[in-house]
This record gives structure tokens, sequence and C-alpha cells, in this order.
């Protein structure tokens, strides 16, 4: 829905973010995550670990420099279907070790730290450094956040949208297109402006809201946003409140008090993932419209729900786009009554 | 006659104060006025005005956990109660059997592996794997067994735990992402927040079942504290009675475990503390270890709620947290006591 929007942005930045953008200089060093990493030049064969980093690289349009993708929470996006289908999937979750270096890669784009951390779950970042492999981690999964705390890791301060621009112009750096780089980030940054500016035309203040991602059990305390995330950044951004306290990545909070915080809307997760029955957003409709207390709160009552892709409650450029579908649905709620 | 009326009326009382002790505490206040008004509305039909969310969190979610929980806690404990007479063991306990670990290993291969794709749900998985445990444990030990081969049925027991947890261990290290093991790893602690209405049905009539089916036993248990042998000398038949009693304790325990989750320190310490207080007469002591395994899971679970402010604690941690001490109290009572 978003695309559109962008694609007529890309072409009007385009001529001015060419004309400002210096080609990068090699040897480049950059600083990701605890790392020192150094490139003699732009790595011609990519390794993703994770979606967001997978399109984000498809975005810069280095799809050709990617030789093997892993770990998918969805299907990839329609844009990128036919760069995608080109491209050897190592794994449906995260790859093992060997499949990675099998590939020779020159550089390991990484989402999450824990699948390269300390204990990472492919493997140390000093496995892959001895063999003279770069990983490269997005800087929105390790600033301000502590990823050895807590099973989702522990934001140590709240999530900042800058962390992704980041990604992208060191991305950019790295592969030596930062025209490119900037251009993509300059079209974040309006398409965000954009959805701040939707969002204001909601005229009522104390406006409140859920993230339900999934749950272990149909009927069990739900995984829902904590206080410092991607999805409370959005709803702070678009001037809602999280009613939910804690500072965990996805804490479980008990139906009972979501029910006597009573939100203004709830936003429910949409993903192919199907391993607890809560995964399906169609389930959880239906719980939310059947149990004998949620049916009774004001946003299903009154069929306030939004179903958000899962993707856009990660760091990633879907965020950009759940932002400007939570607009639009703030923005169209009649909420005089 | 006279005496045992007043007994069950203060079983009954006991129970009750627990249950609504259970419905006015929970995750957020809620005035007890409205938790009284919720409750003439539901049994009497009072038809008092009251905001629906107050009411079906009243009615729907805390009534139908205390009910869950009562039920578990006296399930649990009649259990124990049997395994430690039969097995003449005084660290038997419900999930000796391998039944807690054998439930860890159905729900994780529910939620890891997809097994069922979706349409089996954690408790299901876990019931499954509860009983192929059990009767894995039990092909063991009949296997192996000697003539009474209560001591074979513990070290069957063990072998069979600790195969099904390196088994649920090397499925979460295999394939779990953080936040599933989490997941599991909450539910299997315990856990009664997924409570609703279905499930007291089933747990309410398993623990009176299990309940009325021991204490029809009552002598034969009785029996048993002094060995199969005397037991066998004294006319019962033994095996018919093992067999029975140990099938309805595994089957017990393991739906309460697909229900809630595996719930520790219940099923081994209230018998304990009952028999402290009340002698190893079963006719006592099943109903007593009954009634205080209901109280005392119904407060564990107040606690595991109100504890820490919007959220929620495992129950399992609170049983432990809690019981230990309590325990220990009552074992210096005693002593100081004699």
């Amino acid at each position: 829905m978003l695309l559109p929007r962008l694609a007529t942005l890309l072409t009007s930045l385009s001529l001015c973010a060419l004309a400002q953008a210096a080609p990068t200089a090699y040897p480049l060093t950059v600083e990701n995550c605890g790392s020192s990493l150094t490139f003699q030049h732009a790595p011609a064969r990519t390794v993703t670990i994770g979606q967001a980093g997978t399109e984000m690289l498809y975005a810069l349009g280095l799809g050709d420099k990617v030789v093997g993708t892993s770990l998918w929470f969805n299907d990839v996006l329609g844009t990128y279907k036919a760069q995608n289908d080109r491209i050897e999937r190592l794994a449906d979750n995260e790859p093992s070790f060997e499949a990675v270096i099998g590939k020779r890669p020159e550089l390991v784009a990484v989402e999450l730290e824990w699948m390269v951390g300390p204990q990472g779950a492919v493997g140390t970042r000093e496995q892959f450094h001895e063999l003279k492999i770069p990983t490269y981690l997005l800087p929105s999964d390790c600033e301000a956040k502590d990823n050895l705390v807590g099973a989702d890791g522990t934001r140590l301060a709240p999530f900042r949208i800058d962390s992704i621009y980041k990604g992208v112009s060191q991305l950019a750096a790295i592969f030596d297109v930062q025209a490119r780089g900037e251009q993509l980030n300059q079209q974040l940054k309006a398409s965000l402006a954009q959805s701040i500016a939707t969002a204001k035309n909601q005229q009522r203040k104390d406006v409140s809201a859920l993230v339900w991602f999934s749950s272990a059990e149909m009927d069990i305390e739900p995984f829902v946003a904590g206080h410092k995330g991607v999805p409370d950044f959005m709803l702070s951004t678009l001037g809602v409140r999280n009613i939910v306290e804690s500072d965990e990545e996805w804490p479980t909070v008990g139906w009972e008090t979501i029910a006597k915080a009573n939100p203004t809307f709830l936003v429910i997760a949409r993903m192919d993932r199907r391993r607890f029955p809560a995964d399906d957003y169609q389930k959880k409709l239906a719980f939310l419209r059947s149990d004998p207390v949620t049916r009774n709160m004001d946003a299903v009552k009154h069929n306030r729900i939004i179903i958000l892709d899962a993707m856009a409650m990660q760091a990633s450029l879907r965020t950009f786009d759940g932002l400007a579908q939570l607009a639009t649905a703030i923005n169209g709620y009649d909420l005089s009554q | 006659m006279s005496r045992r009326l007043i007994r069950a009326l203060l079983v009954l009382l006991t129970l009750t104060v627990a249950l609504i002790g259970g419905v006015a505490i929970g995750e957020t206040s809620i005035e007890p006025s409205v938790v009284l008004q919720v409750l003439a509305n539901k049994l009497w039909g009072a038809g008092y005005v009251l905001d629906p969310i107050d009411e079906g969190i009243v009615w729907n979610y805390r009534l139908t956990r205390a009910l869950v929980a009562a039920a578990c806690g006296a399930g649990l404990a009649t259990c124990g109660v049997i395994l430690q007479s039969l097995l003449r063991n005084p660290l038997a306990d419900p999930y000796l059997l391998g039944i807690s670990a054998g439930a860890s290993t159905g729900a994780v291969m529910v939620a890891l592996l997809g097994v069922g794709a979706g349409a089996i749900s954690l408790s299901a998985g876990a019931f499954a794997g509860a009983v192929t445990a059990f009767v894995l444990v039990i092909l063991l030990a009949r296997v192996s067994g000697s003539a009474s081969g209560t001591g074979q049925i513990i070290l069957a027991g063990i072998a069979g735990s600790q195969l099904f947890n390196a088994l649920t261990a090397f499925l979460i290290t295999r394939s779990a992402s953080s936040e599933q093991a989490r997941g599991i790893m909450f539910w299997l602690l315990g856990n009664l927040g997924g409570v609703r209405w279905p499930s007291v049905w089933l747990a309410v009539p398993v623990a009176v079942l299990g309940l009325v089916v021991c204490l029809w036993h009552r002598r034969a248990l009785d029996a048993f504290t002094f060995g199969a042998d005397s037991a066998a000398s004294l006319g019962i038949p033994v095996r018919r009675v093992q067999i029975l009693l140990i099938g309805c304790a595994a089957l017990v325990t393991a739906v309460m475990v697909s229900i809630v989750g595996s719930i520790g320190f219940v099923g081994l310490v209230i018998p304990h503390a009952a028999r402290l207080l009340l002698g190893t007469g079963h006719a006592r002591l099943l109903p007593a270890s009954a009634l205080g395994g209901a109280v005392f899971l119904i407060a564990a679970d107040v606690l595991s709620r109100t504890l820490i402010k919007g959220q929620v604690i495992p129950v399992g941690v609170i049983t432990a947290l809690v019981g230990a001490p309590v325990f220990a109290l009552i074992l210096v009572g005693r002593r100081s006591a004699r």
C-alpha cells in the first residue's frame, strides 16, 4: 500500500540524492556492535541471516550480491519476489554454520544478535572472523540492547528509529552504493513524517493500544509488546499509549489486566509461522470475539482491531509500512462518542 | 456420626472460604462487594447491573482458576498419598512415574516440531506424552520386576524420567527460538492462566473420582503401610490393588499436568504434612491431604498473580518457594510438641 507513494518519492528525490553522496574509499573500517570490520573492497558474495537484512539489501539494489538467505518470518515482499526466487534459501529458520561458510561469503548480514552473539545459534562472531568472514549486525538489535539478559533480550533504552537509518547507511557504505542508501533513508524519513501527520488528524488525545503477538496456548496470558521495543515506538510516535508497562521485549500479561486497561484499539500480528494456535490471526480474532471477557472490551465491541504484519513489529523497512497502516487506521476511527 | 458430619461441614466451609478468597483477589483490584454481586447474579440470578468486564473476570477467569487450582491441588496430593503408601517410599511423588517428564516432551514436540500442525494443543500433546512415558515405565518395571516390584517401579520411573528429560532438552536446544522455549518453559512450570470452564469440567470430576477410588481402598492402603507381604497375608489382592491405584494416580496426574503444567511440591509435601498432623490412617489422611492440597494451591495461585504487579509468576515456583518454609515449620513444630 505504501509502495506507489514510495515510488513517486523515489523519482523526485533521486536526482538530488545522487548529487550528495560520495563513493566509498576502501579500505573501509566500520564499527559494528562491538566489532571493528575492515573491507578492502565491496563484498561480492553475501549470506543473510534474518529477513530484515535480506530485504534491506534488496531495497538497496544489492540482490545480485546475495548468494544465500535464511531465517524467514513471512513471505518476501512482492516487489522482490522475482529477485528472491533466484537466490538459494539456506534454511527457513537459522542455518547451520557450515551451510553459511559453504557459500564462501565475503559478508554475513545478521538481523538478530542471538544468531551470532556470544551464544550464537549459528556460530559466534569470532568463529566467522577467524575464517576472515566479517559479520555485520543490524544496529537495531544491538544498540542500547542487552541480548544476554531476558529471553528475547532487554532494551536498556527505548528503541530509536535512527538505528534503522544507520543500518541502511552502513550497508550502503560497505557496498559502495551510498547514493542509493541516502535515497532510501530519505524515502523512509518522508514516509515516517507522512504517517505522523496522518495520525495527528485524530482529534481525541488519550488513545491507547495493546499489541498482541501470539500466545503459547489459546486462552493463556499472551505475549504482548513491551514498553521499549519497536511496536511501542510505533505507537508512541503516532501519539498512542501502550497499556503495557513492562520493559521486556515481549512480556506475558494476563487478560484480566488487559481487559481492565480497556485500550482504545488492539493490534494483532499476522504471520506465516504456525507453531502455536494463536499464531493465526483468525484464531486471535475468534478468541477476542468469543471470550466472555475480551468480547466486552471497547476495542472488540467497536471492531477497532488492526491486523499488522509481524515483520513490521521488528526493526525493518516494513516498520514504516506498518506505521503508515496504523496511522491510517487511527485516523479512520470515530472516537468522538 | 454427628462428629463426622461436623468434620465434613468444616471441610466444605474451608474450601468455600478458600475459593471466595481466590475469586476476590486477582491481578487487578475489583471491589469485594462487586465480587459478591457477581456471584449472586450468576448463582441466584440476583440481577445487579454490573460492568460486563468485571463480571466476566470474576466468573470466567477467577472462579474457574480457583476451582481448577483446588481440583489440581486435591488431585496431586491424593496421588502423592497413594504412591507414598503403595511404594513405601517417602520421596515418592506423582511425577515419579515419568509423567511430568513425558508431558514436557509431548508439549515440546507439539510446539517446536509442529507435530499436529497447530491442530493439537500443548495440553493434548502433554497428555499423550505423559501416558506414553507412564506406559513405558510400567512396562520396564514389569519386564525387570520381581514379585512385589515396588523398588523396580521407582527405578524404572527414574530411568524413564531421565530419558524423557533428555529428549526434551535435545528438542529445545535443537530447534527452539528463545521466545518459544520461554513460552514452553513458562507453561511447564505451571500456569493457570489459560483455564476456563471446560478445564473445570475436566479437572473437578477427575479429582473427585480419584479421591473416591482411593477412599474405597483405604483399608488396603492401610495394610500396604506394612508392606505388600503383610497386605497379602491380610487377604488383599496385592497385584490388582497396585495396578488399579497406580494407574489411577497416573491418569489423574496426567490430566492435571495437561491442564496446568507440572506443578511441583504439592504432591510430595502435602501428604507428609497431613501425616504429621493427623497420623497414617487413610480414612482421615486422604480427605485431609486433598483439602490441604486444594487450599494450598488456591493460595499459591493468588500469590503468583499478586506478588509482582502486572506480571504472573509460574505457580510451580510459588508452591516450592512458600511451601518449603511452611513444611519446615511443621517439621520443627512436631518435634517440639513431642
